[in-house]
């Protein structure tokens, strides 16, 4: 085992570890002077600050969970809905906080309309980007950072794309059996996945999911691909001749299949939904999982997106204008 | 020494290559305050320079896949060598599967390369590629340079391709060079741009601060070249056997500048002095800290070598018998 974990860090991973910034010196770039300094950033001057007066922070119980833009003059706020779930406030630029509520919310772009409640005040909202502006490979983007008070900036990183779904999966492996009338048997349960947090264990017999009768492995596949990571599944098994139920959440491909993991280890905290979206524009910006939901926007301050997922290291997804804008334009007119 | 303890590689690097950043402060204009930027028109261009290299080489970077993960590397020659990261190809004589940003694959083999700087060489095997890109001269690149860094992040994925990342140089010292460029495994092997798409580094390791990743300089391909093509791959483990001079130095324009002397080593035992700058080993030429390493442990100890330096303008030349590594312990 010591060796395979060796063999995956040799050939996929970097060697990670801890520099100080104490070692800066004359030798080093001027923090100030690198691709996110304030002298690069300052550079988009009053656009800078349209892009951080239409975003906003979402807060849960005084806890940043998403961001969001302004996307009405009466006070209408998109954001991510699966991260925004539970929000109570949003907090603006000048420190502001209001109290909002959920209107809206779409399962397939994962958006979320959320309205400011109290006395009616008029927004400054943001302001869109063509419908037919190109986001090519390459073309700078920024986003508002997370406390509202610099900006970051990046490119639009690779080819723009559907992100199928990824499917859940219990991290066992299991018989490959195409009849059984006694259940499928588990024969290995991978360490810390969602089936060795649920308590399955090898030899355990798979009879039921959610109250279907199992026939075949390929039968459970099935049903796996049809669920996200997160869904929550009872089984019926057969264990030494005892039948019990347990209860399953079901885990993501990347971390149960994958134990060593390093990418997601050194991506720090992702978004929980991060696949099954119709259609994304891919971008690098060092950005949190707390600023999705907020807007990415071109050097002129248009708004070309939603940040829809922090996906790792190196990558967010955005949701492009012209996939919100039916959703958003649809929402909007039925509460106007 | 500080910080970088905890580094598995710089802990082996630092235990015989230590650097003191004790240089006294310029005083001429540093480069990266020679062109600021000012306006969007600014950024824009930068970002016009990058897109157009972009096209020109994209089609030269490649997948390095094994059974048991992936990298990346650049074609560099007509003759199909590739550049990429030793820890990507692991040891010489491999055989591993590249994958162009098309899809098509080809085969290739690993040759040499050195686990000090990170720098590994691959070779198509009976296939001549179609693409390849330039290579930037010897200190070409500073601190300051706007650069952009291509690679296959988690591994090869037609529908997302290759992906692109933009940053400037922050750091470039010995055999390593840092960049605000985004990167994560699977990057490793790939390569660094500049902005007019040659390749001045090649990415290496990143750091918990995702804005400062780190990358093996051209400048070591550079000095050790012919070394990487021919020889097997420069190892830590390989260097524990070979000879041993006995000096910590760091590079600076006139020669390998000595900055310490291990007492009752063979460096010692010739005189040798901290402020000497050594030029050439059995008339290689020393233009980098590793070149001198590598020359020094791939001899046996018992070796004579014979060692041209500076001293106060002064040329001298000795002859010296290369020790045992461990021989100080």
């Amino acid at each position: 085992m010591k060796a395979q974990i060796t063999a995956s860090f040799l050939l996929f991973g970097f060697a990670f570890f801890l520099v100080g910034e104490s070692r800066e010196n004359h030798d080093s770039l001027p923090s100030n002077l690198r691709l996110n300094g304030d002298s690069i950033t300052k550079i988009l001057g009053e656009n800078k600050e349209e892009i951080l007066q239409t975003s906003v922070g979402v807060f849960r119980n005084d806890k940043l969970i998403a961001q969001g833009i302004i996307v009405d003059s009466a006070g209408y706020i998109l954001s991510k809905a699966s991260s925004s779930v539970g929000a109570r406030t949003i907090r603006t630029l000048e420190d502001q906080s209001f109290p909002i509520r959920i209107r809206k919310r779409d399962e397939r772009t994962d958006l979320a309309l959320w309205q400011v409640m109290g006395p009616p005040k008029s927004w400054e909202t943001v302001q869109w980007a063509d419908l037919n502006q190109s986001t090519e490979l390459g073309m700078w983007s920024a986003s508002a950072g997370a406390d509202l008070d610099k900006i970051k900036l990046g490119v639009i990183s690779a080819n723009p794309r559907v992100i199928l779904r990824e499917g859940g999966v219990m991290g066992v492996l299991l018989e490959d059996l195409n009849i059984s009338t006694t259940g499928i048997p588990i024969t290995e349960v991978l360490p810390h996945s969602s089936g060795d947090r649920a308590g399955l264990k090898i030899k355990d017999r798979i009879l039921k999911v959610d109250g279907r009768k199992i026939k075949s492995t390929g039968q459970i596949n099935q049903l796996m691909q049809e669920k996200d990571p997160g869904d929550l599944l009872t089984l019926r098994i057969n264990r030494k001749g005892k039948e019990m139920d347990i209860r399953i959440t079901l885990g993501h491909r990347s971390v149960g299949f994958d134990l060593f993991n390093r990418n997601l280890m050194m991506s720090g905290p992702v978004s929980k939904r991060r696949d099954h979206f119709p259609f994304v524009i891919q971008n690098d910006l060092p950005l949190e999982k707390e600023m999705m939901g907020g807007g990415l926007f071109n050097l002129q301050g248009r708004c070309i997106g939603i940040n829809i997922a922090r996906v790792d290291r190196v990558t967010n997804y955005t949701l492009p204008y012209p996939i919100i804008a039916p959703v958003l334009n649809t929402w909007l007119k039925g509460l106007r | 020494m500080r910080v970088h303890l905890c580094s598995f590689i710089w802990l082996l690097l630092l235990s015989f290559l230590p650097s003191f950043a004790t240089k006294p402060a310029k005083a001429e204009i540093l480069p990266w305050n020679s062109a600021p930027l000012n306006s969007i028109s600014d950024l824009e261009t930068i970002q016009s320079r990058i897109q157009n290299s972009f096209l020109k080489v994209k089609k030269s970077v490649v997948s390095v896949e094994a059974e048991d993960g992936a990298g990346s590397g650049v074609v560099v020659s007509p003759e199909g060598l590739i550049l990429t990261a030793a820890h990507v190809i692991g040891q010489s004589g491999r055989e591993m599967k590249v994958i162009f940003e098309d899809g098509s694959e080809a085969q290739a083999v690993s040759l040499g390369g050195s686990e000090i700087s990170d720098a590994g060489m691959l070779k198509l095997i009976n296939a001549v590629p179609e693409f390849y890109v330039p290579i930037a001269k010897s200190s070409k690149s500073e601190v300051g340079d706007w650069c952009f860094a291509l690679g296959h992040p988690n591994g090869f994925d037609q529908e997302r391709g290759l992906v692109l990342r933009v940053g400037r140089v922050i750091r470039k010292k010995e055999e390593t060079m840092q960049t605000d460029c985004r990167l994560l495994g699977g990057d490793s092997g790939g390569p660094l741009f500049s902005m007019d798409g040659e390749v001045i580094g090649i990415h290496s390791r990143i750091s918990q601060d995702p804005e400062a990743n780190f990358h093996t300089t051209i400048e070591s391909f550079h000095s050790n070249w012919d070394y990487f093509v021919n020889e097997e791959l420069h190892t830590f483990q390989s260097m524990q056997s070979g000879g041993f001079l006995g000096v910590y130095c760091e590079e600076s324009s006139d020669g390998l500048l000595v900055l310490e002397v291990v007492p009752g080593t063979p460096a010692e035992k010739a005189g040798l002095l901290s402020g000497d700058l050594l030029t050439h080993l059995d008339g290689n030429l020393l233009d980098t800290r590793e070149k001198l390493t590598i020359l020094v442990s791939s001899q046996n100890p018992g070796s004579k070598v014979v060692l041209d330096y500076s001293r106060q303008s002064r040329e001298v030349s000795v002859r010296l018998e290369l020790s045992e590594r461990n021989s100080l312990e």
